[in-house]
């Protein structure tokens, strides 16, 4: 038995709630299914509903998409699946999509006329020596643990890598009583203020979303951390666990380490589809071409939020609206004009915040400051590839030629964290990556067999 | 024209032998069917052969002297190349669960050992003597103790190193635009060169009859696109070749650990604006094929059950019109070759060998069940 829907969305973050709550105004028959057990995606990752968390994502950045999810929420007419996975999609010959989701219990699938993608991002994996040692996390990886579950997984954390979004980090594990031992920006402070002052006309309207930063930074200082600038990270040392890093100039002891490089879009499910994607920004990845509606280059399938390219919390909750309303009309529940009238202040707060969204990836650039490989770093970490099978091989050919002779990205993450390291090895823009395959996600073979 | 096995491997013969030698490839090296297979060495006869009459299957059966001479083709290549590419020939198993499955079993290891083969019926208690994974519903099984597999990720780059170092040159990404035969010669273009040769071979699996056409030729050859699965590494468990005779199944782990299973399930073809096939796009996965694929195998080693599939992977193989491969020189075009159409894998470095011999000129009896002259008709018009 399949369940059919007007729309399927995937994911429950901040597009995909206003995606959802929009068609469900407009009286369409909406699933929204995600990996987390509740709504929110990783910006509001949701504790259990068993834990209390005083002052949850009280923060006033957080207001709006903190009101927006508690709507959602309240929102019964919205089929929400959690916890489950889309680990594939395809279009079957009547035009419908078929998407084919798992959980712990088995399997199930659902047909929709129209699939909207809002999978979010991940962290960019960065390789360095010794970053795959227990005790070394992506700054991503440390909030999500935090957020949802109240650890701090050190009492001596370094953070490090280009991106500023490791100050809010930073402040946040020293608030919940972790001990921060320094923050590492590659980049020297100069280098970022540059940048911010060359944008700052452009991002003028937006300045205020940088103000969260600045807090950060006056909550470190407070609590007397570290922030060096100018130190970009180049190993990790320990023996079966993080011990120290070092740095240009000198070294940390230290017992975690969070990583903080950029995010990449997740790009799976567009590309298990075929549709026309683009190299994202600085950090690399790949991010779905779409229409002013937010359609992609396959007809009927949507793309929302960072899938579109990582630009933030804020500009995914516009690009939900707006692929809300493409829908709508495109399926007939509220006129073109009428559609364009309600998108209008949408794509003018998008427009705007993609503009900061430029001006942060201008300051957190990481590509001068990759650390260097050594021929023993790992570059693909599910199938232990080191640099020294990589090398010998990087001659012109593509990233699936590089996958086929030295297993770079056959393993369980189906090449998600490697891609963007080969690809910037390979150093060849036209290079289309890995080729999507089926399923997005392990699944064990007795839930598929018929 | 081809960096598949078969291009590679002819080309390292010929050049040891002395010849000039170009390899093109439109793309990299042994990324078609040659590098995506899942490097079955299977000498059985395939099931394939047996669901269709016996009119094809006795055909088939006389392939079995190619088969015979695949074995020792591949028990030496490592020691030819020098280097590990992880074939293991432990034997394989062709599994029978119904009655009706043994019957087909006995008819098809008989016709084998006429030809000279050495598969043996066993029963299901010696079928999981040797292979304790086996489920208890296996009753037989035809048993082939040269059978196994090789890492098709390695074999044609191994090749294409070998005939790199022999003097070979090799040409990946390098699209042929045309061939013109001019007097006795032909002459190949691509964007940025152009190669005269006496002789030409035309290994592009799927692509063969694409390119044939350039010399205003038919190669009866046609797309197939199929299904295969990995699943996670896990500890080494399954060191033969399984297969099943009533049912669609190959499966075997890689040194890695991965099992590898497919058995011939097709995926469905992507079609281009016109709506023809389209070689240029990955098919799609069907899911009845895979939900099939998979309970297949369960059914024949239920410890596959909670392992984790990791990856389907879709690709393009080519099928002549009589189910054999294609293998020889054109009649109606003198010193053009062509090689193709299944098999090509387990059959590759003999193809392969056997061709180098015949260009060379050595006449090989070996070859002449799989000619083209078989579809010479198509050809009657045709040429120029």
């Amino acid at each position: 038995m399949t369940d059919h829907y007007d729309v399927a969305i995937v994911g429950g973050g901040p597009a995909g709630q206003a995606a959802a709550l929009t068609l469900d105004d407009l009286k369409l028959k909406t699933v929204v299914i995600d990996e987390q057990p509740q709504a929110g995606g990783q910006i509001l990752r949701q504790p259990p509903q068993s834990f209390r968390i005083p002052g949850w994502m009280e923060d006033r950045t957080y207001a709006p998409l903190v009101e927006l999810l508690r709507r959602f929420e309240a929102r019964t007419s919205i089929h929400w699946i959690g916890s489950h996975s889309v680990i594939g999609l395809r279009r079957e010959p009547d035009g419908l999509f078929a998407l084919t989701i798992c959980s712990p219990d088995g399997l199930r699938s659902i047909t929709a006329a129209r699939v909207l993608i809002a999978a979010g991002c991940q962290d960019l994996a960065v390789p360095l020596p010794g970053w795959t040692l227990p005790g070394v996390y992506s700054a991503g990886g440390m909030q999500a643990l935090l957020k949802a579950q109240r650890i701090v997984p050190g009492e001596q954390i370094v953070l490090a890598g280009t991106h500023p979004l490791q100050l809010l980090i930073a402040a946040q594990l020293v608030e919940a009583g972790g001990g921060v031992a320094a923050v590492l920006f590659s980049q020297p402070h100069g280098t970022m203020l540059k940048a911010g002052i060359r944008n700052s006309l452009r991002a003028f309207d937006r300045l205020s979303t940088a103000f969260p930063a600045v807090r950060a930074l006056a909550t470190l200082r407070k609590h007397g951390v570290k922030v060096l600038y100018n130190a970009p990270i180049q190993a990790i040392c320990g023996t079966d666990r993080v011990a120290a890093v070092q740095h240009s100039g000198g070294e940390i002891a230290c017992d975690a380490v969070g990583l903080c490089y950029g995010f990449v879009s997740q790009s799976s499910l567009p590309r298990m589809m075929s549709a026309k994607m683009r190299r994202a920004g600085p950090a690399g990845g790949w991010a779905t071409l779409c229409d002013e509606w937010m359609q992609s280059s396959i007809q009927g399938l949507y793309v929302a939020g960072e899938t579109t390219g990582v630009a933030g919390a804020n500009a995914a909750l516009a690009s939900g609206n707006i692929a809300g309303f493409g829908i709508g009309a495109e399926l007939g529940a509220i006129s073109r004009d009428e559609a364009a009238r309600r998108v209008a202040r949408h794509r003018a707060n998008r427009r705007s915040l993609l503009r900061f969204a430029r001006l942060l990836d201008e300051i957190a650039d990481p590509r001068p400051f990759f650390p260097a490989l050594r021929d023993d770093t790992l570059v693909c970490r599910c199938e232990d590839v080191a640099f020294a099978q990589i090398g010998p091989v990087l001659d012109g050919r593509s990233a699936n030629a590089v996958k086929l002779v030295t297993r770079c990205g056959m393993g369980l993450c189906q090449g998600r964290n490697c891609e963007p390291t080969l690809l910037r090895l390979l150093d060849n823009p036209n290079d289309p990556g890995f080729t999507a395959r089926f399923p997005a996600r392990p699944v064990p073979i007795s839930d598929l067999a018929t | 024209m081809g960096g598949g096995l078969i291009g590679c491997a002819t080309a390292w013969r010929l050049a040891r032998e002395g010849a000039k030698v170009t390899v093109l490839d439109s793309g990299d090296f042994g990324m078609g069917a040659s590098g995506q297979n899942a490097g079955s060495l299977h000498f059985q006869l395939e099931r394939r052969f047996l669901e269709n009459g016996d009119a094809l299957a006795e055909q088939a059966t006389r392939t079995a002297a190619l088969n015979r001479l695949a074995i020792s083709d591949w028990s030496s290549l490592e020691a030819d190349l020098a280097t590990n590419l992880h074939i293991t020939m432990n034997g394989g198993l062709m599994v029978a669960e119904t009655a009706e499955e043994c019957a087909l079993l006995e008819l098809k290891i008989a016709r084998e050992n006429a030809e000279g083969l050495r598969t043996r019926m066993i029963d299901g208690h010696e079928a999981r003597q040797i292979a304790p994974y086996l489920s208890e519903a296996i009753c037989a099984a035809g048993y082939s103790p040269d059978e196994g597999h090789a890492d098709a990720r390695l074999v044609t780059h191994a090749i294409a190193i070998a005939a790199d170092k022999t003097g070979a040159l090799l040409r990946p990404r390098c699209r042929v635009q045309s061939i013109r035969r001019v007097c006795r010669e032909y002459v190949v273009r691509t964007a940025a060169e152009q190669f005269a040769a006496s002789q030409i071979l035309i290994a592009c699996g799927a692509w063969t009859a694409h390119v044939a056409a350039m010399l205003n030729l038919h190669v009866p050859l046609f797309p197939v696109g199929l299904l295969m699965n990995a699943t996670e590494r896990v500890a080494q468990v399954v060191p033969h070749l399984v297969q099943h005779v009533g049912r669609r199944l190959s499966m075997k782990q890689t040194h890695s650990g991965n099992l590898l299973i497919g058995g011939g399930w097709p995926s469905r073809m992507a079609l281009d604006a016109e709506g023809r096939f389209t070689l240029y796009r990955p098919p799609a996965v069907i899911e009845a094929s895979l939900r099939g694929n998979l309970r297949v195998a369960i059914d024949v080693a239920p410890m596959v059950a909670t392992i984790n599939l990791v990856r389907s992977w879709t690709g393009i193989t080519a099928i002549s019109a009589d189910q054999l491969p294609i293998v020889g020189e054109i009649p109606a075009m003198p010193g053009c070759w062509v090689a193709g159409g299944g098999s090509a894998f387990t059959l590759g470095p003999t193809f392969a060998r056997l061709i180098a011999q015949s260009m060379s000129g050595t006449k090989c009896e070996e070859l002449e069940i799989v000619a083209p002259s078989r579809f010479a008709h198509l050809n009657s018009f045709m040429g120029q």
